[in-house]
């Protein structure tokens, strides 16, 4: 990307954060992660364009 | 965003985000988390504080540290990060209470303008249906999405 191109997107510059990958494969919200799924499970979702990562 | 934002850093996944709450409590840790929903391509979101002593992560605490604003602005920010590593995530976003996701409704109408410039932003109504985000409306929960 051009240094142009660059100061015109929105996407931010993420400084990473080594300290964080502890973190990984874990679930800090647990319960409102269970929350959330329970609320979706009937839950009608709205007609998205959707590609799966 | 309109509003000041913090500065934050992220695990290199994207996944996990980090700032500091300055208010009149002092420093808080925050963190958002971006995690896998039972349904393909959803990630719901959720932030709360950390406590670095306890290693413990605390979502319904009431911080009140004179900084909502800026917290949301920051925790909305993410949403830029995020699905520009992952631009076809769904993204869920529920409170742990009523008050709290009245708080969620509150950060997403602050900076709706800029939002909707990126992102559809739906609001899951109380018969589990969603609709197009409508400001002053009570929801069970919002789901944000990339515009293609």
């Amino acid at each position: 990307m051009k240094v142009q191109e660059f100061n015109k997107s929105k996407i931010p510059l993420v400084k990473i954060n080594k300290k964080l990958d502890k973190f990984k494969g874990k679930v800090l919200f647990k319960e409102k992660l269970d929350m959330a799924n329970k609320l979706l499970e009937k839950a009608v979702l709205p007609k998205i364009d959707t590609q799966i990562n | 965003m309109k509003y000041k934002k913090y500065d934050y850093t992220a695990d290199k996944e994207l996944y996990f985000y980090e700032f500091t709450s300055i208010g009149r409590k002092g420093e808080i840790k925050k963190v958002v988390e971006y995690s896998k929903m039972n349904i393909e391509g959803y990630y719901n979101l959720a932030f709360g504080d950390f406590d670095i002593e306890t290693n413990e992560i605390n979502d319904k605490v009431v911080t009140n540290n004179g900084d909502s604003l800026k917290v949301l602005s920051t925790v909305a920010s993410t949403l830029y990060a995020f699905t520009g590593k992952y631009p076809n995530a769904q993204i869920f976003a529920t409170g742990s209470n009523e008050a709290r996701t009245r708080l969620y409704r509150m950060g997403i109408t602050n900076n709706l303008v800029e939002i909707q410039e990126d992102f559809d932003v739906y609001g899951m109504k109380t018969d589990e249906t969603f609709e197009k985000f409508v400001v002053g409306e009570d929801y069970l929960g919002f789901l944000i999405t990339r515009k293609k």
